[in-house]
């Protein structure tokens, strides 16, 4: 699998690897984003059944 | 002959190319290490925070203190970069893809040795002025909700403002003459005020105050530790201060609003300030955490004009801080709010002295292209700005999560400790510190 945009560094500017087309760096930004605000939504969660459980009586 | 012009013309273009190349690198090198210096103020919030909690409490303050850094990273990188490109002007953007998240600058490109460092720079700037506020609300905030309010702050509010006070063609800058090369206004009184904004609406710590409105003190469990963080937060506000002035190669330094500056003069006047603060909170109180927190208040007191004070005045400065600031945390305390660590008299007091400080003794200092000069005026106009930018949005989006309910930690909660709810490790296993401590 190649996931370099580049061959040699003659002339050679932005090289995102395996991020050479705007899909790829949407895929990869959309990602980055999810897992970010998707991991405090967990955390909340988390947080809730914490305080839950450990309510006394 | 010609041929020995030839090939001398060829040596100079060669010898020009690189000089302009070590150059270029030398100025990467420069924001590269001030960024790394800046992170030695996550060190030193992170031993300041958990010292700061009681024992049953401080691996969830430091969880909640790791955590904002490592959010307010990837969300500057997101749209913060951008916020500060895009609005100079007021709230309209300036549509340019360039520091939007999908821009070619926006990672490896051999053809841009600055954007890099440069948003590294900023990340940093952002994540301190989440981490001022973290340290306000600990012990009983929900970390989910503190999470969305320092990505708020650190990746939007504080950087919104920095797009109009802290940018060459700022609107505060371009129609003020508004001036605050060390940041006192566009961190630390947007992060001061930001989290008084919050402060109201979190409530204080159970226990905190009596019925009667009197207040107890919550001793933080380790005050040396705390005290070393304060120590090693001013470590990294070298570089924090380094970095608010622009590497010019083959020409002299220029500060952030293209005004010639030089880094000796924020030299004299950062280690002035540090100094009269902690000399006006140690007249004042005889305490150390109040005499390194004054530290801070020194320089951030003089921060608004580093580039030109004279240093005696900066001292002096630092000094009026160092004595006024826990003069405003005791009347803060009186008025009902519950500010852990200090962070609103420090960063938002201490801010809005530098700023109008700024206004009273650099008034007239001149501007470039047809900007106004330094007024009293434009430094008043430019606090309060700073003061509501960072003030309502704290407020409103904290009012919002507390009609939601997710704010605060329930006090059943607090009485246990954050620590035995939520964390998997003890920090003193071995008794000891906090292992027999009663619930407060």
């Amino acid at each position: 699998m190649n996931g370099s945009p580049i061959t040699s560094w003659e002339g050679a500017e932005a090289y995102f690897t395996f991020a050479d087309s705007p899909t790829m760096i949407t895929i990869f930004l959309v990602g980055a984003v999810v897992v970010c605000f998707g991991a405090i939504f967990y955390g909340g969660m988390h947080e809730s059944e914490a305080y839950k459980e450990n309510m006394p009586e | 002959m010609e041929q020995q012009i030839a090939e001398l013309t060829e040596k100079l273009a060669a010898l020009e190319a690189a000089q302009a190349m070590s150059s270029t690198v030398n100025s990467e090198i420069f924001y590269w290490w001030c960024t790394g210096l800046m992170v030695i103020i996550h060190a030193g919030f992170l031993a300041y925070e958990m010292g700061a909690s009681r024992a049953k409490n401080v691996l969830a303050s430091g969880i909640k203190n790791i955590l904002a850094f490592a959010f307010v990273i990837p969300t500057f990188f997101f749209f913060g970069w951008w916020i500060y490109l895009a609005f100079p002007n007021g709230f309209i953007p300036v549509m340019d893809s360039y520091g939007a998240p999908w821009d070619a600058s926006m990672g490896p490109n051999l053809a841009d040795n600055a954007t890099g460092v440069f948003w590294a720079a900023f990340t940093l700037f952002a994540a301190t002025t989440a981490s001022i506020f973290s340290g306000a609300v600990i012990e009983r905030i929900r970390v989910s909700s503190f999470l969305i309010l320092a990505i708020l702050l650190g990746s939007v509010v504080w950087i919104l403002g920095a797009s109009w006070g802290w940018h060459p063609t700022g609107w505060l800058t371009v129609q003020l003459g508004y001036h605050d090369v060390g940041a006192a206004g566009v961190v630390h009184m947007i992060a001061g005020f930001f989290a008084l904004g919050v402060l109201i609406n979190l409530g204080p710590r159970v226990g905190k105050f009596n019925e009667d409105g009197s207040a107890n003190e919550l001793c933080a469990h380790n005050v040396p530790f705390t005290i070393t963080g304060l120590m090693l937060i001013i470590v990294g506000f070298f570089g924090f201060l380094g970095g608010c002035i622009i590497y010019m190669p083959g020409e002299q330094w220029i500060n952030i609003y293209g005004q010639p500056a030089t880094l000796s003069a924020f030299a004299f006047n950062t280690l002035m300030g540090f100094s009269g603060g902690i000399i006006g909170a140690w007249l004042k109180t005889r305490d150390p955490f109040w005499m390194m927190s004054g530290a801070l208040v020194g320089i951030f007191c003089a921060a608004s004009g580093l580039d030109v004070y004279y240093p005696p005045l900066a001292f002096l400065l630092g000094f009026f801080g160092g004595i006024v600031v826990p003069m405003a945390a005791k009347a803060l305390e009186k008025a009902g709010i519950d500010d852990a660590v200090g962070a609103f008299p420090v960063h938002g007091v201490g801010g809005l002295i530098g700023v109008l400080g700024c206004g009273l003794f650099a008034s007239g200092y001149p501007n470039v292209e047809d900007y106004p000069p330094i007024t009293l005026y434009g430094q008043a106009i430019g606090a309060v700005v700073m003061a509501l930018l960072g003030f309502i949005p704290g407020f409103v989006v904290s009012y919002i999560m507390k009609l939601m309910g997710v704010l605060r930690v329930p006090d059943e909660i607090q009485i246990i400790g954050l620590d035995k709810t939520k964390v998997p490790v003890k920090a003193y296993p071995e008794g000891g510190i906090g292992s027999a401590m009663p619930a407060e």
